[in-house]
């Protein structure tokens, strides 16, 4: 398989000529062609009338394989478009590399939005090729017809829309490395049914030329911290008593995981990350603090409140992490941020000290800048110590209803870290990450800033995918769940071992603890206890062997041990204690000092639980 | 041309910017650059795009009432897409700029005289005339351009169009495709 390479738009090129060149190929041909030279093994979609000529050709690269499977491009049908778009984007995240996916005009292209602009949100790098009506119909209201140029355009890092066929073969290049310069992010190819039928000469090279972005990916990868920068950081640092490391995404996506613990260990400094961040550290790690931001740990946000410096990389400032950003680590009175994108640079937060690169040369060039560098922060280090011993998370231990924390504690001692695991969106989405031990990066995959509903289950297909021998989990919720539902069908279809483990409480339990907190308990279009759904059954229907729904609290451990040792796709159904919160929580648009801590959880300044009042009306 | 302009700044009220972008000559480019106008909200003044002297590039001038600091962020916002060049703030700097106005005014036979000899202070030219009408072209900075319709809308202005402004730097832009002398 190629290596893929982040940053440049240009892969080195041996000055051999293509083995193809000059063959006459049709434009689908050209397609499949370019997906296998771009390292592509899998890809997933559904077909349809604009974009037959490309499942045609999919099917006859493979056909001319059949001794030579390594070779084929494996082909996974979902039940909706949108699933292969989640399953293109588990694929990505968990593997780092493009992730790909091919549907039909019109409603195919439509229901494959939602993914692309999670993609986008997230910055991960897939590559849409959607069929379009033949190009002399477009704009004439044809049958499955979208615009899809005009909607997939501000959700997109960029989309193409194929009218000289002689492009097209440049264009589905340029798509890769579009996707996978820079701040990574997703590129659609709109092609017509008429160019992929359109026959022509291969060339097995060539790209379309972006000047000013070429231009710019390449002062990228070569953008490294001048002398006179790193010493800047370091009088920082010099001057600092408590500093804090925050790393985000980006320290993911820019294979900086490694350099990042290097880096905290060598000057030690505590670590926290945003959701994105997970995995980044190691959370079991002395130094790492875990999650900050709304439903972070306790002693991650009180951190954050104390440090005097705060190292911001590859993390954005959300407003799930600063929901009042002028009260955000109010002590920071020196901020640092090292970014992959010129342009989150002082977008939410001013800034001391700033680097525009990837973060993984920035914290080489840092390290070995500050070789010298010694400085004693074991007080400081002692006081996130009482921190995270005085502040931890917990929860009730004490009923007899099963408390969803007990569950994703119970999986994280049996997983050890070691799995990859995907989520739904609400509660289950956060008590997964903060009560599941995730080792190393690319290992939870969620979709953070959308925050969409039903990602989790095709993203562990696409995960399951890219690593077929690792243990994959999708920690769900019920309404995540019935969002792609039939998903659960492409998980046997393709006999793969991925774990769903599904956290029952009844209805949206997110939706339902701010109609606690700031809704008066109305419990509009949240409330799931009448729905009649058997999810153990649909499971058995979609031929999962192993199906259950679990109970009794007394035999979580042995139940959940069986559900992951089983050798294949598993379904576990746990009920949970309905009335569950997340705590912390830090509402909309407040500060970290106003985090509310519930019952059980001890907090530095407590305030009433529940006494929260409205939340400022413009927030959200 | 000859008239040197003042600085833009003067002519401009505080949070009107000039923004120019230099863009991949391709279709989709400009509703995806002004959308992430509308999407904030932004409603754009004016608005030009024309092929530069490398013909594969265009130019957008776009005039949009906004704090200094969101157009900075949005033009970093601007120059991720692949298909910009370069997009930069030009209202502070060193810089030229002209819009052109056509405007057609009431000129009954008796006002002709006056007309004539106020739009010459402006340098106003008349492209066409009928017995109840001057059509007049005139071209220049924002101030000279409004400076004039003030003088002739007692006339009574029938209709009127305007390009909106092109702005250039008055030296070299670093990377862009006009590479003839200022
Ligand atoms: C597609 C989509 N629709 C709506 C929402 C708003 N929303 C956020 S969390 C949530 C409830 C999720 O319910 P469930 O999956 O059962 O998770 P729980 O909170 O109960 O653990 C809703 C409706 C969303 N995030 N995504
Ligand atoms: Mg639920």
């Amino acid at each position: 398989m190629k290596q893929e390479r982040k940053y440049e738009m240009t892969a080195p090129q041996e000055q051999k000529s293509h083995p193809l060149a000059g063959r006459r190929m049709t434009g689908a041909e050209m397609i499949i062609q370019v997906l296998a030279e771009e390292g592509v093994d899998t890809v997933f979609g559904y077909t349809g009338g604009a974009i037959l000529p490309t499942y045609d050709a999919i099917f006859l690269y493979n056909a001319d394989r059949q001794d030579r499977r390594h070779e084929q491009i494996q082909l996974i049908v979902p039940a909706n478009e949108q699933g292969a778009g989640f399953m293109a984007a588990g694929y990505a995240r968990a593997s780092g590399k493009v992730g790909v996916f091919i549907v039909t005009s019109g409603p195919g292209a439509t229901n494959s939005l939602t993914p692309i602009r999670d993609c986008m949100a997230d910055s991960v790098p897939v590559v849409l090729i959607c069929g379009q009506v033949a190009r002399a119909a477009i704009g004439t209201d044809a049958f499955q017809e979208a615009p899809v140029f005009n909607f997939m355009s501000p959700c997109a890092k960029h989309v193409f829309l194929v009218e000289e066929p002689e492009e097209l073969e440049a264009t589905v290049r340029t798509a890769f490395a579009i996707a996978r310069s820079g701040r990574p992010g997703p590129v659609v190819i709109d092609v017509p049914k008429d160019v992929q039928n359109w026959e022509g000469v291969f060339r097995g090279e060539g790209k379309l030329h972006f000047r000013g972005y070429e231009q710019r990916m390449l002062e990228l990868s070569r953008s490294r911290l001048s002398e006179e920068s790193c010493g800047a950081f370091f009088e920082l640092l010099a001057r600092s008593e408590r500093p804090l490391i925050c790393a985000g995404g980006g320290i993911i996506s820019g294979d900086a995981a490694g350099q990042l613990s290097e880096f905290a260990k060598r000057f030690e400094i505590p670590v926290v990350t945003t959701l994105m961040g997970i995995g980044s550290m190691d959370t079991t790690d002395e130094l790492s603090l875990h999650m900050l931001g709304m439903h972070g740990m306790a002693y991650a946000n009180y951190a954050v409140m104390d440090c005097d410096f705060l190292i911001t990389l590859g993390a954005r400032f959300d407003d799930r992490v600063a929901g009042k950003v002028q009260e955000f680590a109010p002590k920071a009175k020196m901020l640092a941020h090292i970014d992959i994108d010129a342009a989150e640079i002082g977008k939410v937060k001013t800034v001391t000290w700033s680097h525009v690169g990837p973060a993984r040369e920035a914290l080489e060039d840092l390290m070995r800048h500050g070789e010298g560098f010694r400085k004693d922060f074991s007080a400081w280090l002692e006081h996130v110590r009482d921190l995270k011993r005085q502040h931890a998370r917990n929860y009730n231990r004490e009923t007899s209803t099963i408390q969803p924390h007990q569950v994703l504690e119970c999986l994280s001692g049996i997983v050890k870290g070691e799995a990859i695991v995907t989520t739904g969106v609400g509660q289950h989405q956060m008590w997964a990450a903060q009560y599941l031990d995730i080792r190393h990066p690319r290992s939870l995959l969620t979709s953070g800033s959308m925050a969409t509903m039903g990602f989790g289950l095709p993203a562990a297909i696409g995960a399951q995918l890219a690593f077929p021998d690792r243990l994959v989990i999708d920690v769900d919720g019920d309404g995540s769940m019935r969002m792609n539902l039939g998903e659960l069908e492409t998980v046997t279809t393709y006999n793969l071992p991925v774990k769903v483990l599904v956290l029952n409480n009844r209805g949206d339990g997110m939706v339902r603890q701010w109609q606690k907190l700031y809704f008066g308990n109305r419990f509009s279009g949240s409330d799931k206890s009448l729905r009649q759904k058997d999810f153990v059954k649909t499971a058995e229907a979609d031929g999962f062997r192993f199906a259950r729904r679990l109970t009794d609290k007394s035999r979580l451990e042995e139940t959940l041990e069986e559900f992951i040792a089983f050798g294949g796709p598993a379904f576990l159904e746990v009920m949970i204690d309905p009335e569950a919160c997340v705590y912390p929580m830090v509402g909309p648009g407040m500060g970290y000092k106003e985090m509310i801590t519930g019952d059980f959880i001890v907090g530095r300044n407590p305030v009433d639980d529940l006494s929260m009042g409205a939340p400022p009306s413009d927030s959200f | 041309m000859s008239t040197i302009n003042p600085p833009a700044s003067q002519s401009n009220s505080q949070n009107t910017r000039t923004l120019s972008i230099l863009v991949e000559n391709k279709f989709g480019v400009l509703s995806r650059i002004t959308g992430l106008f509308s999407a904030r909200a932004y409603n754009i003044e004016s608005l030009t795009v024309a092929r530069t002297s490398d013909p594969s590039l265009s130019r957008i001038t776009m005039v949009v009432r906004c704090e200094p600091l969101l157009a900075q962020q949005i033009l970093r916002q601007v120059e991720k897409l692949p298909d910009t060049v370069e997009a930069v703030d030009l209202t502070e700097s060193n810089c030229v700029e002209r819009e052109l106005v056509l405007v057609r005014v009431k000129a009954p036979e008796e006002k002709r005289t006056t007309l004539l000899t106020e739009a010459e202070i402006f340098r106003a030219r008349v492209v066409t005339a009928t017995p109840d009408n001057y059509v007049f072209e005139v071209t220049g900075d924002s101030g000279k351009v409004e400076a004039f319709l003030d003088v002739v809308r007692p006339y009574g202005i029938d209709e009127m169009v305007r390009t909106g402004k092109v702005a250039l730097h008055r030296n070299l832009s670093a990377k862009n495709g006009d590479t003839e002398p200022a």
